[in-house]
Parts: structure tokens; C-alpha cells; sequence
């Protein structure tokens, strides 16, 4: 009896679902909390979300009670501007739950469907950029591998940019920079859902369940307050390291023998 | 009945069982069938041929001399092993240049805010040539620039293009799919 291999014990399945339903209603959280902060840098949300100034309905209603007749009755109100609370943290600024709600439906939501999108475009090329980075270094290689990208980029794009035949490249360059970083970052969810997979000991489900919650990972530290930014910075580096080190997860490793002949 | 049964073994059967009966283990954990080979080795030519081949591999083998390793073997060997961690330390440390090399770069243009007049610079050109390009504006000129700050960002191409080379030729071997492949092979 002793000698029979022990089955390792997993949580059943609907504990993916509590996961990826946490997972979400904190990315939402930490939405609010970072619209909480107010426009202040680095905060790329907050400066264009935050409710600064009151709506005509509220300068109307802020109005004194004199000269002519008060208020419309039926005026339309801006749902944003409706259920607006005061922020219990930050800089006082207005908020609005609504405002977090956009935020993870727009930015969380177009995060999880790029990537679910890469990974079911290029699967197999997916799972060669996640077997590399979950090899022997493979997270600071990719880190490293994406700061010299983008230091090389920067320095050729600006190259190019003193010379007027290939300034149209340059555009070209970005739009592959982005691709490659897009595709790198849905390797990282990826990579992250399996990790959470083995990390709680949960039951294997579709590897597009797994990755969802992985890009949800990543969304919600890219909304960490003040940190998110640079989180995102270097997910998107280390995912465009990941992307040119695995030569867009090819299977073949670059090389220069079929010059050599 | 069980007996009878293994005292009938096919040639192919036998043939199945030749390994484990050599090394002794069918003797071990089934007696019975042990015997049966036996008893079939006895009357059948052909399986007691395998049988004789089977027992005479290890000798055989043993016979076989061993290939001499080339003169060159172990130094190649050494030579390749001290490359890859020579690369590997150059992965890392090749960061000091550039970032050195970033930093003059920033520093001559004014900091971010000269990168950024740059790539603006570079917005309004790719406008005016785009406008030229259908006709409803003039060719913009090549804009000037100082030799040193060319010369930074040449280096500054070259050693991050190195630095990618390097880390893109670093460790593939590790993989967990090139290490199943091997195991496969």
C-alpha cells in the first residue's frame, strides 16, 4: 500500500472560477484606487478619469436661490456624474465606481481579449515563448534581452529619423514593437496562469481559462496605484524580450548556419 | 492446467520472453513459465540460436574496444563550456555600457525632453512627406545633425544589437522542451 505513487490532491473546479471572479473584482478595486490618487504623475488613468470639475447639473444646483427660476426638471444627467462619492484616500478627488467599472471593462477587458487572441492565433508558438521563460533564467533574460531591444529601437529609430528615405520605417519599427510586446505579454499571462495552476494545486482546465486568469494578474498590477505604470513598463519589456529572444516563439533558434555555407 | 498450457509456448512467445529469462528475472517471479522456456529451447533450433545470441551480448559486447575520443575532444569541450559562461556573464554586464551610453545620450540631448523634441521633429517630417507624397506639400529637408550625438547613437545601435545577439544565443538548452527532446532521443 505504502508503495503506491500518492495522487497530489487538487482543488476542485469551481475554485478557478472564485479565483478569476477575485481576481477581477480587485482589478476593479484597484482601478478605483487609482483614480483615487487624482491626476498626479505617473498615473496615465487618473489624469483623464478623474471627475475635477463639477457638470453643468452641479454648477446649476450650486446656484444661490436668487434671480431667475431654478432648475429643469427633467435634465438629463451624465451616468458617470451620478453616483459620485467622495474619495476616502488620495487627493480628494471625486469618485465614481462607474469610472472603475470603464476602466476594467475598456482597458481590462481589451488586455484579456489581445492576448487571448494571440495565444489562440499562435499556440504553438506560445508555448515555445513559455517553455523559454519558464526555463533556467528565462525571466531575466527576457527582462534584460527587453531593455536592449528598447534601447536598440530607440537608438536606430533615431538613426533613421536623420535620414529622410527611411523615415517611413520608423512607424513600421513601433508597430512591430508593440506586436512583439503584445504577443510577449500574453506569453507572460499565460505563463502566470500556470503558474497559479501549480502554485494552489488547482485542476487543470482549458490553457485559455488558465491564461485568463494570468492576464488578470497582469492587469491588476498594471493598476496598481503609482507602481502599475511601471509594472506594465516592464511586463510589456520583458514581453518584447520574450518576443525577440524566441524569435516570436519560432521554434527554431536564430541562427546565422544557413549563411555559412 | 497452467503447465500444459506454457509447455505449448509459440516460438514467438519464447522469443518474447528470451531477455528476462537470460537475466534471470522470469526464473524469479514465474517459476512455472521459466521452465516452459526451457523445456521449448530444448526442441526448437531456432529459438535456442536466440537464446545462445542472447547470452553471448554482454560477452560480445565486452569484446567490442571502445573508441579512442579525438586528441582535440576534451579541450573542444572545455573551450565550448568556458564560451557559454563567458556569455553568460556578458548577458548581464553589457547593461553598464549601454545604460552609460543611454545616459549620455540623455544628457547631451537635454534629457526625455530632447528625445521628445526628436521623435516630434520626427512626427512633423513623416506629415511633410507624407503630404509631399500626395502632392500637397514640398519635400522636407534632411535635418542637421551633430557628429558626436551620431556617433553615440552608432555605438549605442551596435552594442545593443551585440547585447541581443548574446542573450539570444544564451542557454537554449534549457528549455523544459529541448530537455524532453533529449530524454526522448
Amino acid at each position: 500500500m505504502t508503495d503506491q505513487p500518492q495522487t497530489p490532491q487538487t482543488r476542485p473546479r469551481w475554485t478557478w472560477a472564485l479565483l478569476i471572479g477575485g481576481l477581477a473584482l480587485a482589478g476593479l478595486l484597484l482601478s478605483l484606487a487609482d483614480i483615487a490618487i487624482g491626476p498626479k504623475w505617473p498615473q496615465p488613468l487618473a489624469s483623464s478619469l478623474a471627475l475635477t470639475t463639477p457638470n453643468k447639473f452641479e454648477r446649476e444646483r450650486q446656484r444661490p436661490l436668487t434671480g431667475r427660476p431654478q432648475t429643469v426638471r427633467f435634465e438629463q444627467r451624465d451616468p458617470s456624474q451620478v453616483y459620485v462619492i467622495k474619495a476616502p484616500i488620495g487627493y480628494g478627488v471625486p469618485l465614481n465606481p462607474l469610472q472603475a467599472l470603464r476602466v476594467f471593462l475598456s482597458g481590462g477587458a481589451g488586455l484579456v481579449l489581445l492576448a487571448l487572441a494571440a495565444l489562440l492565433i499562435f499556440p504553438t508558438r506560445a508555448r515555445t515563448a513559455v517553455e523559454r521563460l519558464e526555463g533556467r533564467h528565462g525571466i531575466e533574460i527576457a527582462l534584460v534581452a527587453g531593455i536592449a531591444v528598447v534601447l536598440l529601437i530607440v537608438a536606430a529609430a533615431t538613426l533613421l529619423r536623420y535620414t529622410l528615405v527611411f523615415l517611413p520605417i520608423i512607424p513600421i519599427l513601433l508597430l512591430i514593437l508593440v506586436a512583439a510586446a503584445l504577443f510577449g505579454i500574453a506569453c507572460i499571462s499565460l505563463a502566470t496562469g500556470r503558474l497559479l495552476k501549480s502554485r494552489l494545486k488547482l485542476v487543470p482546465v482549458h490553457p485559455l481559462i488558465a491564461a485568463l486568469a494570468g492576464t488578470l494578474v497582469v492587469f491588476d498590477l498594471a493598476v496598481i496605484p503609482y507602481a502599475g505604470v511601471f509594472l506594465l513598463a516592464a511586463f510589456a519589456i520583458a514581453g518584447l524580450g520574450l518576443a525577440v529572444v524566441t524569435r516570436f516563439g519560432s521554434p527554431g533558434a536564430w541562427s546565422f548556419r544557413d549563411l555559412n555555407w | 492446467m497452467t503447465d500444459e498450457k506454457d509447455q505449448s509456448l509459440t516460438c514467438a512467445r519464447v522469443r518474447v520472453l528470451i531477455e528476462p529469462f537470460v537475466d534471470g528475472d522470469l526464473a524469479r517471479n514465474e517459476p512455472a513459465l521459466a521452465e516452459a522456456v526451457r523445456t521449448h529451447l530444448t526442441t526448437c533450433d531456432d529459438c535456442r540460436r536466440q537464446h545462445h545470441q542472447a547470452v553471448s551480448l554482454p560477452f560480445r559486447l565486452k569484446a567490442l574496444s571502445s573508441p579512442q575520443p579525438h586528441p582535440s575532444f576534451v579541450s573542444a569541450v572545455m573551450r565550448e563550456v568556458a564560451t557559454t559562461r563567458q556569455n553568460d556573464s556578458r548577458a548581464w554586464t553589457l547593461l553598464a555600457p549601454e545604460a552609460a551610453l543611454a545616459a549620455f545620450i540623455l544628457w547631451y540631448l537635454s534629457g526625455l525632453q530632447g528625445l521628445a523634441t526628436i521623435a516630434g521633429g520626427a512626427f512633423n517630417d513623416l506629415q511633410s512627406l507624407t503630404n509631399w507624397g500626395v502632392g500637397t506639400g514640398s519635400l522636407p529637408s534632411v535635418p542637421a545633425v551633430d557628429l558626436i550625438f551620431l556617433s553615440a547613437l552608432i555605438v549605442l545601435t551596435a552594442l545593443a544589437a551585440y547585447h541581443v545577439s548574446v542573450l539570444v544565443g544564451l542557454d537554449t538548452t534549457s528549455t523544459p522542451a529541448h530537455r524532453t527532446r533529449i530524454t526522448s532521443d
